[in-house]
């Protein structure tokens, strides 16, 4: 695949999210979220992705609303958080661009996209470039390794690159 | 062998409810819903069905553990966490045949009397999460799913739970600790999760391809399936190749093929008419095979026999370039990222041996590192840890210092003195959610 | 009740033990880290591997429950073995910074590395380190050198378990995980400190107690804390006299393993006496004088005990509540008064996870009303004191804040007055006569809980000074009274007195305060939460 398919995401301003309030619109998610499980708790992972989806990030204040909604302690969310690599607790850029370096990707050349991809963006892994675009994190198996090397950017894989593929895909991201 | 679980994979539109019906989708839950439980329970046992998500313990035993008497609600997580390296063939279920899988989750849950079950999929599976709410939406619609299921008055809700990026939520305690909203920890056993399991309840967990080969069961008879592979290891199989293969890919085959047939047959050699040098049997946590083992049969007793591990059936396939201290560190980078470090040989082994294999690498190994490693790997493994993440990372040690110990030791001859400076600390994991390796 | 052999040593234990506490039973210690009696079990630090007969692996004692007939092996080559890689793999990364380490003397990785671990390490590797929570406050009492730690998370159950405040957590995952609060805000909790004590090694200690003192010099003195009614049982670390610390002390039935701050905080007032002897008004000033001096002043001004008023305090021990109550009740006539007061609430878990809760702050209140003395509140002794006329006999004056007001100082500054103190308040600057008291440590009694439990004090070491513990001024004072019975020269005497006449305490005795974990008074019931 080289059509770039991935939209951009949105980062709210920290400012924003010093102190948070669920809209009604959340609110009702969350309830449905609820409905699924026999405790408040078991929500917290779907609610911690409804919340990055929303603001794209999880600041403090945003994992304390969370806390107060699911009667847990911040301290406990915030555990939970950091426990998983995919909930960013600091903005991130617009493109999470992903590489997969574990074992598979990287018999099939992997190693040759990240050596580009740090070339290219001038950052290394866990930095974002300047202009807050794109956000480089080497990621580990990404189950998709028959398919190698993959990269997944935002929430879509693209497989079977070549660091001209790669290219063109970076290259057509919108805005 | 004809496809069965693969059976959709070239077909057009394959995920959709209707073509789906046209495959004859949702006929053996037809047949099971007028089934006693216990019927089901007893020919799924009597296929010989073994758990396709590595550890190959027989469903059927599984679903008798479950206590039938407790008055607990029961449980069913289908396990799409799909993360041991190597492995990708749920991924591959889910993007050709969603209705099978959920299917299968209806007849399981059904059989063990569960009216709950949830798809425990890893947070990167974006789209295949989507694709499965979407089958699951198409499913309550036709009254697959939901209130009086087809006028049976069975009763079921198929809930889609997303991981968040952890390897070790694929071990079943974990996986449960992080539906239940916490730290994906694996739990002290016992008790098992049969009696006391998700929301302390009566839970099975199975693996996305195991739950897919229930309505063929149902559908074509425990002694059809039985007849597919070899005594005590039955069935179709999906196995996932990868690495130094010209085609890669998901290849439905019986059990008990061999290797040199998948590698050379199916997947068309080893890339660029280069020699094997090894493979990785099962996953990356089993211990990788010299080229010398290609003839052994892929199945879960004749891979144990020669000490390694069937586990996913996924095959990692190495060429003579591959650098296996390089692969080594590729293994253990990966295995002490994925620690959930709670207890204490996995999490300071881990890293410790990874330590070593590092320095290795940069030529500053030292003679008694090999034994520091095989001392690490034996006693981290073997029942020292809570879960069996410890037996993953010292399977890849004990695999590689077994068969391709020279390499190892021609890189400690030419290494280095230890340099007085110390070697620079390496970044520490910042508890963001980002990892700079 | 099942059977279980343990190096072969048959033991009974209940059914649902687990093998680690069924060892205790046989005598036998098996190392643990993140095993606690009075947390959850994990079952992840592993250093408590056994070998059970007929298990193919080694099983941890934590988390396997005895079976019956079972036959466990503490110490076989397998587990010799076993343990030496686990503790080795511990140290890995710990840093061996004990020289300057304030656990040193009570840390759980020296004291089995030293019994169980290997003599030389295969570690060159660079250790992992935490370079921003190496010396950092955690919050007010607690210091966090996350270096050190194990991982054990005793701290974090501790907090979700016990004080239910949630406030610690583990934060990202694997070898780098750390311990910390949300967002890094200070740990404030009314028991934050007992995450120390629960903490196997130096990861976090007590700020007030780092690097005071060397733990294997401090003499240890089992006590009771003084800080409210509950009475838990304390540990007094101390040397030379001087009080370095309160630690919690085991009693399932009171405060399981655990104390508040404030309650622990206390160890300081213990030190530092004001008064060292007897001292006698001359003018306008107080003048030292020797013990006969000051006793036969007393015994003028009190007289024959007509129009005496005497306090008495709920922060006295049974005994020298009852010679009070014997000498100036029944011997003098003499009204006494005990005062209480509503203080802020003190809470404390006990070993079955019962909340005890008091807002009384003072460890004896119910001794006092179990001997029949009069109970009074603040407006009580405000009369009392108010419509005096005579001499008035203060047994403690830290008996109520009321004492410390300079109102009432005023109002009685006119009548004589006698204080026993440590040190100086208003009312001892105001006094005819002060005779100095003994500290907490220095005096030995028991004390009636809340809850209705007697349980006693010892007493760890002599007053270097001319002070005297409040029972043994009584018993000087019941002397020159001529008062029956006596001479009483130690409180197990005054005791057994005690028990023999008042009621609710009969059939109690030293030995049983030595084994139970405090008698219940006949009569009571337990108000438990």
């Amino acid at each position: 695949m080289s059509v770039a398919h991935t939209q951009p995401l949105t980062m709210a301003p920290p400012e924003l999210l010093r102190e948070v309030h669920f809209d009604d619109e959340m609110e009702t998610k969350i309830s449905e979220l609820l409905k699924r499980y026999p405790t408040k708790q078991a929500a917290l992972l779907p609610v911690l992705w409804l919340c990055q989806e929303k603001w794209g990030w999880l600041s403090s204040g945003v994992l304390k609303a969370i806390a107060d909604r699911l009667d847990l302690s911040p301290a406990f969310v915030e555990g939970v958080t950091t426990f998983y690599t995919m909930y960013h607790t600091e903005p991130t850029g617009k493109y999470l661009v992903q590489v997969c370096t574990t074992l598979s990707c990287q018999l099939c050349g992997a190693s040759g996209l990240v050596e580009h991809l740090k070339e290219r963006f001038g950052i290394d892994f866990g930095e974002t470039t300047p202009d807050g675009r794109f956000t480089l994190l080497g990621v580990q198996c990404l189950g998709a390794c028959g398919e190698g090397p993959v990269v997944q950017i935002n929430n879509d894989y693209y497989t079977r690159l070549t660091v001209e593929t790669l290219d063109q895909i970076l290259d057509e991201l919108p805005e | 062998m004809e496809p069965i679980l693969l059976k959709a994979e070239h077909e057009k539109n394959s995920r959709a409810l209707t073509t789906y019906l046209n495959r004859g989708g949702y006929s053996a839950l037809k047949k099971a819903l007028i089934m006693n439980p216990e019927d089901i329970r007893e020919e799924v046992k009597k296929s010989g069905l073994r758990g396709r998500g590595g550890a190959g313990f027989p469903t059927g035993v599984k679903w008798g553990f479950v206590p039938q008497d407790s008055p607990k609600p029961k449980y069913l997580i289908c396990n799409a966490d799909e993360s041991e390296p190597g492995t990708f063939k749920d991924r591959k279920l889910i993007h050709t045949d969603p209705h099978m899988l959920i299917e299968g989750i209806i007849i399981s849950s059904y059989a063990i009397n569960a009216y709950t079950a949830y798809i425990y999929i890893r947070g990167e599976f974006y789209e295949e999460a989507q694709i499965l709410e979407k089958a699951i939406a198409e499913a309550y619609k036709k009254h697959y799913l939901g209130k009086n299921i087809l006028k049976t008055g069975y009763d079921l809700d198929v809930y889609v739970h997303r991981g968040a990026g952890a390897y070790i939520c694929g071990e079943e305690t974990a996986l449960m600790e992080s539906i239940e909203g916490k730290r994906g920890q694996p739990r002290v056993k016992p008790p098992f999760p049969a009696v006391v399991g998700l929301f302390g309840c009566p839970t099975v967990i199975n693996n996305v391809e195991t739950l897919a080969c229930v309505p063929h069961i149902i559908e074509r008879g425990a002694d059809w399936f039985a007849s597919i592979g070899r005594p005590r290891n039955t069935g179709p199989k999906l196995f996932c190749v990868s690495g130094h293969v010209n085609r890669p890919g998901v290849y439905e085959l019986p059990l008990g093929v061999t290797y040199r047939e998948i590698i050379e047959e199916h997947c068309g050699g080893v890339r660029d008419g280069k020699k094997l040098k090894g493979f990785i049997p099962g996953g990356s946590s089993a211990p990788v095979l010299p080229a010398s083992a290609i003839d052994i049969k892929a199945d879960f007793d004749s891979v144990a026999e020669a000490g390694s591990m069937f586990g996913s059936g996924a095959l990692i396939v190495l060429d003579e370039t591959t650098d296996m201290v390089w692969l080594l560190e590729n293994l253990l980078t990966f295995y002490t990222h994925e620690s959930c470090g709670q207890c204490t040989p996995c999490r300071e082994g881990g890293h410790w041996a990874l330590e070593i294999v590092r320095r290795i690498r940069r030529g500053y190994g030292r003679p008694e590192d090999l034994e520091t490693l095989e001392r690490i790997s034996r006693f981290a493994s073997q029942g020292m840890t809570l879960c069996p993440l410890g037996d993953a990372f010292c399977g890849p040690i004990t695999g590689v210092l077994k068969h391709f110990r020279g390499e190892f030791e021609a890189a400690i001859a030419k290494a280095k003195p230890l340099p007085k400076k110390k070697l620079p600390v390496l970044p520490v994991r910042s508890g963001r959610g980002t990892f700079g390796m | 009740m099942v059977s279980v052999t343990i190096d072969g040593h048959e033991v009974q234990v209940p059914e649902g033990t687990n093998v680690l506490e069924a060892a205790k039973k046989a005598g036998i210690t098996i190392p643990h880290y993140c095993y606690h009696p009075g947390l959850r079990v994990v079952g992840q630090c592993r250093v408590c591997l056994v070998e059970i007969e007929g298990m193919p692996k080694l099983a941890t004692a934590c988390s396997t429950q005895v079976r019956d007939g079972m036959n466990i092996l503490t110490h076989s080559e397998r587990v010799d073995e076993a343990r030496g890689a686990v503790l080795e793999f511990l140290l890995a990364n710990h840093p061996l910074d004990c020289p300057v380490c304030d656990q040193a003397g009570e840390c759980y990785l020296q004291d089995y590395a030293f019994d169980f671990g290997l003599d030389t390490t295969h570690m060159v590797d660079e250790k992992r380190r935490y370079p921003e929570r190496e010396r950092r406050m955690l919050g007010p009492h607690i210091v966090q050198n996350q270096n050190r730690c194990i991982h054990c998370t005793r701290c974090i159950r501790f907090t979700q378990e016990i004080s239910e405040t949630h406030d610690l957590t583990m934060k990202a995952r694997g070898n780098h995980q750390y311990i910390d609060t949300f967002n890094g805000e200070p740990y404030e909790n009314p028991w934050s400190a007992c995450a120390a004590d629960v903490c196997p090694v130096g990861a976090l200690t007590v700020k007030e107690f780092r690097f005071r003192a060397r733990v294997w010099r401090l003499d240890d003195t089992p006590s009771v804390c003084p800080g409210c009614s509950i009475g838990c049982n304390i540990t007094i670390g101390h040397r030379n006299g001087i009080v370095y610390r309160f630690v919690p002390r085991e009693n399932a039935e009171i405060n399981g393993w655990w104390m508040c701050d404030y309650g622990r905080f206390l160890s300081e007032q213990l030190n530092g006496r004001e008064i060292e002897k007897p001292l006698i008004r001359s003018g306008d000033r107080l003048a030292a004088a020797p013990w006969p001096d000051a006793l036969n002043e007393l015994a003028k001004i009190i007289g024959d005990g007509n129009g005496v008023r005497v306090i008495a305090s709920a922060n006295l021990s049974n005994e020298a509540l009852y010679l009070a109550k014997k000498l100036f009740v029944e011997k003098l006539g003499a009204e006494v008064l005990v005062p209480s007061e509503t203080g802020p609430e003190r809470a404390i878990k006990n070993g079955h996870r019962d909340w005890i809760r008091s807002r009384d702050p003072h460890p004896n209140t119910d001794g006092a009303r179990l001997l029949g003395l009069n109970t009074g509140d603040t407006s009580a002794l405000q009369d009392f004191l108010i419509t005096s006329a005579g001499p008035v006999v203060i047994l403690d004056a830290t008996a109520h804040p009321l004492l410390a007001s300079e109102e009432i100082v005023q109002a009685i500054k006119n009548q004589p007055v006698i204080a026993i103190a440590g040190k100086h308040t208003p009312v001892t600057r105001a006094a005819r006569i002060v005779l100095p008291a003994a500290s907490w440590l220095e005096t030995e009694g028991t004390y009636t809980s809340s809850t209705g439990r007697v349980q006693r004090a010892e007493r760890g070491a002599h007053p270097k000074d001319e002070a005297k513990p409040s029972w043994e001024i009584l018993a000087l004072m019941a002397r020159l009274f001529g008062m029956e019975g006596g001479p009483f020269t130690r409180p197990q005497q005054i005791f057994e007195e005690l028990a023999a006449e008042v009621p609710a305490f009969a059939g109690i005795t030293y030995r049983r305060l030595a084994n139970e974990p405090g008698v219940p008074v006949l009569e009571e019931v337990a108000h438990v939460g």
